[in-house]
């Protein structure tokens, strides 16, 4: 018999906020290490002294420096932010849907992007990486509500099964416009890149632009965390706990549109981080999504840093598309998810 | 009451008529359809050209675009287009899923998988038979469909239309990214041949493919139009359908098997091509109405008409070299789903 | 000796998932008779008919139809036999009341058959008895939920079986569209001689219809007999969990629970009249 005074669900809550923290803080430490590592791994061994020194006492005469700081570090970097940006807009949509299968990928929004981008590679090669970002931001808004316009067209709103069929048909619809486009006008081997996915052409430039979108988006959610919990209770429910949910579900799309769109523009077209992630996190710290979004964060983009791992070594000197390796992994776990119904939300 | 019986008499005679009107009709479309496509096309052929040459009067020129190229490509779009309305029938039929369709299902994506095996493993496709081509296919959709069909079963169950589209999703997602990193250690030929099919082309139509596709089509057509009955009963649900006599397991998952090798017998000739076994079901069931003895041929009728259209508009929209089908079919096809979706009852 | 039941089960084993529904059921019906069987909800009234329906396959135990060993006809052969409908069956979209009720003369049909002369004038006796001949080119989307039940009853006797069985028929109809429905089941029965087997959700309409009750708790049979007998205190008691006031309802002459209370001794229930008990 229980012998203390607390009842069960304070034990609970308080293991779990510990689980939370343990998550966020070893996350984060395993993180850096796992950066670390992955700068080491590659095309060309590079030994972690070399990398320290890179990183401190930078010559720039030294390639293994220039490799490290021009090449790696840059995508490690995009790595984490996008595997955490990807995460992080999943758990936000899992949440305010109250649909377990919502995810970037699956509403259209990659897609989206990805036809934008295709509409800027044929008719305004030029622009800056500024621009271009913004193009993706404009497309993920684009898909994202030609899904859930569609989904929510008849009575009962947006069911999952709705989402989910919306959500294909659209996502084929733009790809097959964005492959068209790209075929048309000739721009198909530069879209190659985007389409397959992969941090492999980082450069300083994107991370400098795409850094304070991330960050701030991630930033906003997780000040947005309290009211994606109530959310995640119905809109009914949100309402009568004081929310103002057409002001919260505005500011939530508006960053699931940044993250994602970012994140699209630098890394193409990736699904199922935003899928899987989130379960995970619910599975661990449980269903308060000041728990859920920084878990997600991390365990976001440490999934991601390995995946571009994975990507760089193994097919060397080739990369292997890192939307393809999630996909290896995701889809399995998602299969999983779905025999078992297993959909906590 | 004598009056009533009379006026169900005549109605009944009136939907009859109606019936064979919307048969001659799509015929009808079908042919022009036929004559529209042998007219366009790179080379500009006025129609009495085109008429002579098909009654032997051509020169030799005409008769290689009009026998050798096109012909054989308005063909083979006709007899796909067919056949992938059938398979998406049948399974929107087997899974009471208005909203199957055999592409989003994945198994188009099985199919492509496996050959993109065999073309990795077994070198370029100068080697690659059209005729095995089929077997392949058939082989990569035969196990896709087999994983969805365990995944979404749930013993007492059976098959729920929600779990349905979720795992057809999920796996056709998987199976893209799987294909996606193994098209990457294609050698560049081989990516020429495997794009071109993952868009749904029929480019390199000849005479080949519609001998290997032919048979195919031959066998499974009339065995599905056999199964007319069978399938009406299915529609009424598994329990209603066991008390009239049907043994629903196993006809299910002989018109599931006929399903699955029509799409990826269509899929190995013309490349990956979705929405078709979407959209022509349901224009026919607008049309006649659900009774499959009806209903599978117009439904066959309206791929035809839809695939050769696509194609037609594919072949004249981006000169000299022309969109892949299949894209044509998915801008086409997608927002009509789109459509569909938002006024459906689910 | 002539066999005087329809559907006999021995021993019969259910189970759903690994978990045991039914366990060791022995239960005659009679033929020619209307059997309603009743019990409370999820204890396996619907496992039981669903498994002599031979859509749910039982595991231990024999089912007998007509005396034979069920298992021994094909498919066909049953659905020859024996009619079954399932609770809530839904008809595709489009589907007009005439061509539903044509789907009846499945079993007697093979490949490519068209309906023969024979059928359609079988199918014209169902749409006549069910009262549905004017409706046969309306649209069954558009028919009242009773409507809707008669034309799947009218299938059902397209089917040409003895023994028709029905999965609470009356569930989700309105109080007008149970009578007529029950009421078209009596006919059947009475005039053209079909058995008739029912899980009945409502113990009075069960009561009026029947000549033979079944009721059945958690996979046992509690009682079986005339509506008389089971219509006690006791076995009600027993079933139902429930103290049970029964009359004899004076229009029919069949017993009739008026009113009845959760088994509770001796709590004050503020809401009953001063003096009753």
């Amino acid at each position: 018999m229980n012998q203390t005074n607390e009842p069960q669900s304070q034990i609970r809550k308080k293991s779990r906020a510990w689980t939370a923290w343990f998550i966020i803080v070893a996350g984060s430490g395993l993180l850096a290490l796992l950066m670390a590592f992955s700068i080491t791994k590659g095309a060309a061994e590079i030994p972690l002294f070399s990398v320290w020194d890179a990183l401190f006492h930078f010559d720039e005469k030294n390639t293994q420096h220039l490799i490290v700081v021009d090449l790696r570090l840059p995508r490690v970097i995009a790595s984490a932010l996008v595997g955490a940006a990807f995460a992080v807009a999943g758990a936000i949509m899992q949440g305010t849907t109250r649909n377990p299968m919502a995810d970037s990928g699956l509403m259209g929004l990659n897609a989206g992007a990805g036809f934008a981008l295709s509409i800027c590679f044929a008719f305004f090669p030029d622009l800056v990486y500024m621009q271009i970002i913004l193009f993706s931001f404009l497309g993920a808004a684009f898909g994202a509500a030609l899904v859930g316009g569609i989904a929510s067209l008849r009575r009962g709103g947006a069911t999952p099964m709705r989402l989910v069929l919306a959500g294909a048909a659209v996502s084929a619809l733009l790809a097959a416009l964005s492959q068209g486009v790209a075929l048309y006008f000739g721009v198909a081997q530069d879209m190659m890149f985007w389409t397959a996915g992969g941090v492999a052409g980082s450069n300083w430039e994107q991370i400098r632009i795409m850094v304070p979108w991330i960050l701030g988006a991630l930033l906003g959610a997780i000040v947005l965390a309290r009211s994606v919990s109530l959310l995640s209770l119905g809109e009914d429910v949100a309402k009568g706990l004081g929310l103002n949910t057409t002001v919260g579900n505005v500011l939530c799309f508006l960053i699931v549109l940044i993250l994602a769109g970012a994140s699209v523009s630098v890394v193409g077209v990736v699904g199922f981080v935003g899928l899987i992630i989130p379960h995970l996190a619910r599975y661990f710290v449980g269903v308060d999504y000041r728990w859920v979004i920084p878990s997600s964060a991390v365990l976001g983009a440490l999934l991601m840093v390995l995946a571009d791992l994975g990507a760089r070594t193994l097919n060397p000197p080739f990369e292997t598309p890192i939307g393809a390796l999630i996909g290896l992994v995701g889809v399995p776990f998602f299969l999983y998810l779905v025999h078992k119904q297993r959909m906590a939300l | 009451m004598m009056n009533q019986l009379q006026k169900n008499e005549t109605y009944k005679r009136k939907i009859a008529l109606r019936n064979t009107a919307i048969v001659v009709g799509c015929a009808v479309l079908l042919v022009l359809s036929f004559i529209i496509s042998m007219n366009t096309g790179y080379t500009k052929l006025p129609p009495s050209d085109t008429l002579r040459t098909l009654f032997g009067g051509g020169t030799a020129r005409e008769n290689l675009i009009l026998f050798d190229f096109r012909l054989p490509r308005i063909v083979v779009s006709i007899l796909v287009g067919a056949g992938l309305a059938l398979s998406g029938c049948i399974i929107q039929g087997i899974t009471k899923n208005a909203l199957a369709d055999p592409g989003l299902l994945g198994i188009n994506a099985g199919a492509g998988l496996m050959i993109i095996l065999y073309v990795l493993f077994f070198g370029a496709h100068s080697f690659l038979s059209v005729f095995t081509l089929p077997f392949l296919a058939l082989f990569g959709a035969g196990i896709t469909a087999g994983i969805i069909y365990a995944l979404a079963f749930k013993k007492g169950e059976g098959i729920a239309p929600l779990r349905l589209i979720l795992t057809g999703v999920a796996v056709q997602a998987g199976l893209s990214s799987l294909t996606t990193v193994l098209v990457v250690k294609l050698a560049d030929t081989q990516f020429d041949f495997v794009a071109t099919w993952q868009a749904g082309s029929i480019w390199a139509s000849n005479w080949k493919f519609v001998l290997a596709l032919l048979p195919w089509l031959l066998l499974l057509i009339p065995y599905v139009l056999s199964k007319s009955r069978v399938l009406d009963v299915l529609n009424l649900g598994d329990d209603v359908a066991h008390s009239l006599g049907a043994t629903v397991e196993r006809e299910r998952r002989g018109l599931l098997a006929a399903s699955v090798a029509l799409a990826a017998s269509c899929v190995a000739v013309s490349g990956s091509i979705s929405f078709v076994g979407l959209i022509a079901p349901h224009l026919a069931r607008q049309l006649v109405g659900p009774r499959h003895r009806i209903l599978l041929p117009i439904c066959a009728l309206t791929g035809a008409v839809l695939v050769s259209a696509a194609d037609t508009i594919a072949r004249v929209v981006a000169q000299p070299a022309g969109i892949p089908t299949g894209i044509m079919v998915a801008i086409i096809g997608a927002p009509y789903f789109l459509y569909l979706l938002a006024k459906s009852r689910y | 000796m002539m066999n005087l039941n329809s559907i006999a089960t021995e021993n019969l084993a259910v189970a759903y998932e690994d978990n045991l529904v039914v366990n060791g059921l022995n239960m005659q019906i009679p033929q020619g008779k209307i059997t309603a069987i009743i019990g409370p909800n999820g204890c396996g009234k619907s496992t039981v008919l669903k498994t002599v329906g031979r859509i749910l396959k039982p595991k231990n135990g024999m089912v007998y139809l007509n005396g034979d060993d069920i298992r021994r006809f094909t498919t066909k052969e049953v659905a020859q036999k024996m009619a079954i409908l399932p609770q809530s069956p839904q008809a595709p979209a489009g589907l007009t009341v005439g061509e539903l009720v044509a789907y009846g003369r499945f079993p007697y049909q093979r490949g490519l058959d068209k309906l023969k002369p024979e059928d359609n004038k079988i199918i014209a006796w169902a749409l006549e008895v069910t009262k549905l001949t004017e409706l046969e080119t309306t649209a069954v989307d558009n028919l009242s939920g009773g409507q809707r039940q008669r034309v799947w009853i009218a299938m059902a006797l397209a089917q040409q079986t003895d023994l028709i069985l029905l999965d609470e028929p009356t569930t989700y109809l309105d109080l007008s569209y149970q009578l007529e429905v029950l009421e078209l089941l009596y006919r059947l029965n009475r005039e053209q001689g079909c058995t008739i087997v029912m899980v009945l959700h409502d113990l009075n309409l069960a009561a009026r219809f029947a000549d033979y009750m079944v009721a059945i708790r958690c996979g046992d049979i509690i009682c079986h007999g005339a509506p008389e007998e089971i219509m006690t205190t006791k076995v009600l008691r027993e079933t139902f969990r429930i103290d049970a006031k029964i009359i004899t309802e004076p229009r029919t002459g069949r017993p009739t629970c008026i009113s009845y209370d959760l088994i509770k001794e001796n709590e004050p229930r503020p809401y009953m009249k001063e003096g009753a008990k």
